[in-house]
């Protein structure tokens, strides 16, 4: 029988697809009938979703980029 | 492939000795033996944003980050005989980035008080969640999912947060997807380390953004 703390430490396994039967049942019944639950698994996706959409802010800029790239270029050069 | 011919017929400069898809280890090879120019040029279109992304990510500044990956770079062109090919090229230069990270933090004086989350859990003695999970519940909101500013400031925020060690991990696995397996050579510990932390890391986090979205839900 499933509680919680279960769910809880599971779930990496749940969402990176790596539980499989009787486990897997056990979990999924419990988040059927445990509202909490479902929201933690809910939330927890979600907040996966914006992680991945921060990489969008990991970009050089166009300036930086050129700069830096000339410079190594005349290191490689000077080597 | 297209690309690869256009660039055949129109000279443009192009090294004819890779192409888009050629292996890093076939670039490596020409940096270190003929100092190839075009070889570093597609090496560092290959790289520089996720070097600056975990660059970024690790100092939380991105003008540090700049100077980070510059020496990266630097370290690249000079020191690319210390790449043994034991792990994957990518793999190497990940783990070059993560040690200037560290270097300039401790530089600059912005080493962390770490603390760890091994104990930190959502859930009572009983095993039952606490934090009233469903009534902050935000996973549907458009406001949120619809990646405002506001909200992803608010995520940002809580990522600054996390203790160094489970940022660094939370970085490398959610924000810059790498595969669990690659995050335990760049760092250095085992798989089941990353996994622990970032598993630990998760959970605070997701605590956190709860809270925070329910504030600001609530000041809206």
């Amino acid at each position: 029988m499933f509680i919680c703390k279960d769910v809880v430490e599971k779930i990496m396994g749940y969402i990176d697809a790596e539980l499989g039967g009787k486990t897997l049942v056990e979990l999924e019944n419990h988040l059927y009938n445990c509202p909490e639950c479902d929201a933690f698994v809910r939330t927890y996706r979600k907040m996966l979703v914006l992680a991945g959409k921060l990489r969008a802010n990991g970009f050089v800029t166009i300036l930086f980029r050129n700069r830096l790239k000339t410079f190594l270029l005349s290191r490689l050069n000077a080597k | 492939m297209q690309t690869n011919i256009l660039r055949d017929v129109i000279g443009n400069g192009i090294n004819e000795k890779f192409h888009d898809d050629s292996p890093d280890e076939k670039l490596i090879g020409l940096l270190l033996n003929e100092n190839d120019q075009k070889a570093i040029e597609e090496i560092f279109n290959r790289y520089v944003d996720k070097v600056y992304g975990i660059a970024l990510g690790i100092s939380r500044d991105p003008n540090s980050a700049e100077d980070i990956i510059q020496d990266v770079f630097l370290t690249l062109i000079e020191k690319i005989d210390t790449f043994q090919g034991r792990a994957k090229f990518s793999t190497w230069l990940y783990r070059v980035t993560v040690n200037a990270s560290y270097m300039y933090l401790r530089a600059e004086k912005k080493h962390e008080s770490d603390y760890s989350l091994e104990n930190y859990v959502p859930y009572d003695e009983n095993g039952t969640l606490i934090g009233r999970i469903k009534d902050k519940e935000w996973s549907s909101r458009p406001d949120i999912l619809n990646f405002s500013k506001e909200a992803m400031e608010i995520l940002d925020t809580a990522i600054n947060e996390l203790p160094e060690t489970y940022r660094i991990v939370c970085q490398l696995r959610d924000v810059n997807e790498l595969s669990y397996e690659e995050i335990s050579e760049i760092l250095g510990i085992s798989s089941g380390a990353v996994k622990s932390r970032l598993h630990r890391a998760r959970l605070y986090l997701r605590d956190k953004i709860s809270d925070y979205f329910y504030e600001w839900r609530q000041n809206k």
